[in-house]
């Protein structure tokens, strides 16, 4: 892409909405900038909220005994010390488990059963005065267990010898999930990717590649606040439920079928650290609602870092059998194979990322039309997998890429071309979660994306070929990778919005009120919301007040979910803003007489006829006397805008004791607007967190899967990340092409940022050392050993 | 209850203590903290009843012991800090000292409030993130503003800590080199990945340049 052409892309060339002055549209005001967000003093004032920092009058804390094995029935149980305990208001057990409180889809776990099916599962539920009254009451609880046989595998859980875990609940009469999640695939179940004639494909293909691939430590995204919930029980059916839930729409979707005859009200505080894990928090709430009803308290659960660990949700575990061919041109002309996908101990949802997963990869292989790719999703004795940033696209694709690079290796074919050849364009067809085709109108401008993010990273220089590394310096061998992954989620399910333009007094100023339930978990989406509203409405940023997070005093926002935050709340926003704008209007024209609506401009809560400041009206005096002006918008689910994200690595392997250290660290991509610049960063940087990048090389969850069961990774001394000064290098390259996403042109990013890191950390780490390593994570011992294997080989 | 003298004599001495034992409740439910001081007179046991520390330039007197309003002996300061004073700024997020969210100042140093006993704070001078601000002005710290303008956080919650180990090393070195920021925040957990922005705004308050991270357009520099 040429300089001009850039510069024409960018900078809000195309606001229709901004006010014309001297015949001239002018630029955006605040789209594209850095505008500081109205919680950012509370945030490092220590003053804003979040769950743990609020009580409610009254309140009792629930704690959960949790199971020590991984598969076992409960033989006896007492809870008759632990009730006696001063201060002790309920211990509650599967023995008093009313009918209905019922996990996962299909349903099948009981919130409290007498067979649990992981090491952390919880066994009683205890709601004493106090934390640590409610843990002393649970160690007096008596229980006796028969163990039964555990399976932590996918694959292995499908052999006909394993133990069914939740027998006559699935279709399958195995291990196998029933495919399909209705709200996600309301058309039907969808879960194997058919299209073309797959042997015709092979016979097309110059290189084949076949194996088994893997994607399975399921490392934590483990957010720094805890997963928590307080429930209030009004009576009848209303509960009043405050979560550190990213969404509260999400929260009550799926809460209420599970609570029989319940109306939730959800709201949200500021949120900890999500990454699309703190969302449902199903067991949380469930276990804070029963202990609600049966003491008529409000109940809190705040679960323990541990807790977190070892039984909150994971990334779902990811192998795929798979057969893949490459043409001669750089085409990837077939695929077959089965992708296994490990949910733990319960599905819940899962089916939506399976969708998800097959959907993104064909977006990474749109050229592809010879498609037979199967998936299972399986239930294992391990702790639950659940939705993480990413969303079974960056699981799918982290083993997929390696069966992808197999055939670029053997045809010497630069990953930079092929990928960027066989990435989706404008007019290409893919099926999405839903089970429906959809053809993209996105950004025209992927491939040039990626170009230019490797010429910043200077991939040219660096790319030596395959298996070579770019420089051995001593014992110390430099290699580099890279990945691409798209998602179509970033216009995922609907939304609405209200917004409110309310005069002040006496018309000289006012507020603009934005109602579209969103919760702050660090994506900036509520400033972002209020960006877009004073962009159309031409106040200032800090005149724009957006409503607290609240499942009843907001209309329907799906939630932050899949990036869907910027178009979905975009589209919303805007259009409420825009309907608003155009009430005003309607109104200043018949104020003034004879003149067009069109003529009419507002700015700071005043309409005017545009170039004739002198005729000008305080908006508030056009509307009936204290009432506000308010405009409605809405955004319908649509899959037809997939983004693109492409990850460039640079590692540098110490030969002698085998540690890969990312040494640098970029990403690319076509943001179609910069919506604010500084957040838009923090997203593509956010891709080396929430078990991202470091998955390559160290993140892992470890079970003692021949002993006790039971996760060893169980507290952040185990858990082994990445601290503040091994940070690598990083650098972005963004794109604006203005594609027609909404109003503001801009399309999500940050559920991919980093999706595409690990497969590109495992191609540089192989270029480095000369072999290839396909084991995540390459630990010093993965590397050491494939170094040996090569140096046998010579 | 000790005289004010014993307390000016801890106050001298709070530097060096070494040691401290709870013993049994009394009738009245008060639990005696013994403190052990090593001056160059050799070892001094101090007894008293109450843990006395200051918070924020505010002094606090808790009596030790298990009844209502008592400080037990097996609280943690983040526990008094947020149950007791309502300071929630510091955060209970991992409980081991290992994610830095509950990071407070204690005589000048940087600590996890969740690894410390409150008995054990007798004596100390506290600063949390709610002292940084003025109470009389407003006006934010430096680091603070600093955090706004270079947007260095995204959830948020592990900002607090952050900023407070940041604070501890700016007061003993108010320009900290490149390397010495990324060692004193190495025990601060982020996930959102508010690292570059955090180093951005750090590094450009100690005059370190740094090519670890891109730099845009600052709050104020937008316009």
């Amino acid at each position: 892409m040429t300089e001009k052409v850039e510069a024409e892309y960018k900078g809000g060339i195309h606001n229709y909405e901004a006010a014309i002055k001297d015949g001239k549209q002018q630029p955006y005001r605040h789209i594209g900038k850095y505008r500081v967000r109205a919680d950012a003093r509370k945030i490092v004032t220590g003053t804003a909220t979040f769950l743990d920092d609020f009580t409610v009058p009254h309140m009792i804390y629930a704690r959960i005994l949790r199971s020590p094995y991984a598969h076992a029935k409960i033989t006896r149980i007492d809870v008759e010390k632990a009730k006696a305990v001063p201060g002790v208001h309920c211990v509650l057990t599967y023995k008093d488990l009313p009918k209905g409180w019922i996990l996962g889809w299909p349903p099948h776990k009981l919130l409290l059963d007498q067979t649990v099916y992981f090491a952390g599962d919880p066994v009683a539920i205890c709601a004493a005065d106090t934390k640590d009254i409610a843990d002393e009451a649970l160690e007096l609880v008596e229980v006796e267990y028969e163990k039964l046989p555990a399976v932590f595998d996918a694959v292995e859980a499908l052999k006909p010898d394993a133990p069914v875990i939740f027998p006559g609940k699935f279709k399958s009469g195995t291990n196998e999930v029933d495919p399909g999640v209705p709200h996600f695939q309301p058309e039907g179940p969808w879960w194997r990717m058919e299209n073309g004639d797959v042997e015709e494909g092979f016979k097309e293909a110059k290189w084949t590649a076949e194996g088994m691939f893997e994607f399975n430590k399921m490392p934590a995204p483990n957010a720094p606040e805890p997963p928590g919930a307080i429930v209030r029980w009004e009576g009848g059916e209303d509960y009043t439920i405050w979560a550190t839930s990213q969404s509260p729409y999400i929260c009550k979707l799926y809460n209420e079928p599970r609570i029989p005859h319940s109306s939730l009200h959800i709201k949200t505080f500021n949120v900890g650290g999500s990454y699309g894990n703190k969302q449902s928090l199903s067991v949380t709430i469930l276990c804070c609602a029963l202990a609600a009803q049966v003491t008529g308290l409000p109940v809190k659960n705040f679960m323990s870092k541990t807790e977190q660990l070892v039984a909150h949700e994971q990334r779902l575990g990811s192998k795929i059998k798979a057969k893949i061919g490459l043409n001669e041109d750089g085409i990837f002309c077939a695929i077959k194979g089965c992708w296994y996908v490990d949910t733990g101990a319960l599905a819940d949802a899962v089916q939506g990322q399976v969708g998800v997963g097959l959907g993104e990869a064909q977006i990474v292989m749109a050229k592809c039309k010879n498609w037979d790719l199967d998936s299972k999703v399986v239930a294992t004795n391990k702790c639950p997998a659940g939705i993480v940033r990413g969303y079974g696209g960056q699981e799918l694709n982290s083993a997929l890429a390696r069966l992808m690079s197999e055939t670029m290796r053997q045809a010497d074919m630069n990953p930079l071309e092929v990928f960027k050849k066989n990435y989706i364009s404008k007019g290409d067809k893919f099926i999405w979660r839903d089970g429906l085709w959809w053809q993209s109108r996105s950004s025209m401008m992927y491939p040039e994306a990626m170009q230019k993010t490797a010429d910043v990273f200077g991939w040219d220089k660096k790319w030596k070929g395959w298996l070579v590394p770019t420089s051995v310096n001593g014992r110390k061998a430099i290699g580099v990778g890279m990945g691409v992954i798209g998602n179509a989620d970033v216009g995922e399910d609907n939304t609405e919005a209200f917004v409110r333009v309310v005069g002040d007094i006496k018309g000289r100023g006012g507020r603009v009120i934005v109602q579209c339930d969103l919760t702050e978990s660090g994506m900036g989406q509520r400033a972002a919301g209020a960006k877009f509203a004073a962009e159309v409405l031409h106040v200032p940023i800090d005149k724009v007040y957006v409503t607290e997070p609240d499942s009843i005093n907001n209309p329907t926002n799906f939630g932050l979910c899949g990036s869907r935050g910027t178009i979905t709340t975009g589209k919303a926003v805007t259009r409420a803003a825009l309907d608003a704008k155009h009430k005003i209007q309607a109104l200043a024209a018949a104020y003034f007489g004879n003149i067009s609506p069109d003529q009419i401009e507002i700015e700071n809560f005043q309409a005017f006829i545009r170039d004739r400041p002198d005729k000008c009206v305080p908006i508030k005096k056009l509307g009936p006397k204290d009432l506000n002006i308010i405009g409605y918008g809405q955004h319908i689910e649509q899959f037809d805008m997939p983004s693109c994200c492409c990850c460039f690595v640079e590692v540098e392997v110490d030969l002698d004791t085998g540690l890969a250290k990312v040494t640098r660290f970029m990403n690319g991509t076509d943001i179609g607007q910069i919506i604010d610049n500084r957040m838009v960063r923090m997203q593509l940087q956010g891709g080396i967190g929430s078990a991202c990048l470091d998955t390559a090389t160290y993140e892992e969850c470890i079970y003692d899967t021949e002993g006790t069961g039971r996760m060893l990774t169980s507290n952040m001394l185990e858990y082994k990340w990445r601290p503040f000064n091994e940070f690598p290098q990083h650098k972005s390259a963004i794109l604006e092409s203005q594609p027609d996403s909404f109003m503001f042109k801009g399309i999500g990013i940050g559920e991919i940022s980093g999706a595409a890191s690990a497969s590109a950390t495992l191609m540089a780490i192989s270029n480095a050392i000369g072999a290839v390593v396909n084991e995540y994570p390459a630990t010093p011992a993965v590397i050491l050993k494939a170094i040996k294997e090569k140096a046998k080989k010579a | 209850m000790l005289g004010r003298s014993t307390e000016l004599f801890i106050e001298s001495y709070r530097n060096t203590f070494a040691i401290t034992k709870c013993g049994p409740p009394s009738l009245a439910g008060i639990r005696i903290l013994s403190i052990k001081i090593l001056s160059d007179k050799g070892e001094i046991w101090v007894e008293k009843q109450s843990v006395v520390f200051t918070v924020n330039g505010q002094k606090h007197e808790f009596l030790i012991g298990e009844k209502t309003g008592m400080v037990p002996p097996s609280e943690t300061l983040v526990e008094t800090l947020r149950k007791r004073l309502e300071l929630t700024g510091a955060k209970q997020s991992c409980d081991e000292g290992a994610c830095g969210c509950c990071t407070v100042i204690k005589d000048g140093d940087a600590i996890a409030s969740c690894m410390i006993l409150t008995v054990q704070c007798d004596g100390s001078e506290i600063t949390t993130i709610e002292g940084l601000e003025d109470p009389v002005t407003h006006e934010l710290d430096p680091i603070q503003k600093k955090f706004i303008d270079c947007y260095s956080f995204q959830c948020g919650y592990c900002t607090p800590g952050i900023i407070m180990s940041a604070k501890a090393l700016f007061m003993k070195k108010p320009e900290p080199t490149a390397a010495e920021i990324r060692d004193a925040l190495s025990g601060n957990y982020c996930r959102c990945i508010s690292h570059y922005t955090v180093l951005e705004a750090l590094d450009k308050l100690a005059g370190n340049k740094s090519d670890q991270y891109e730099i845009v357009n600052e709050a104020g520099e937008e316009k």
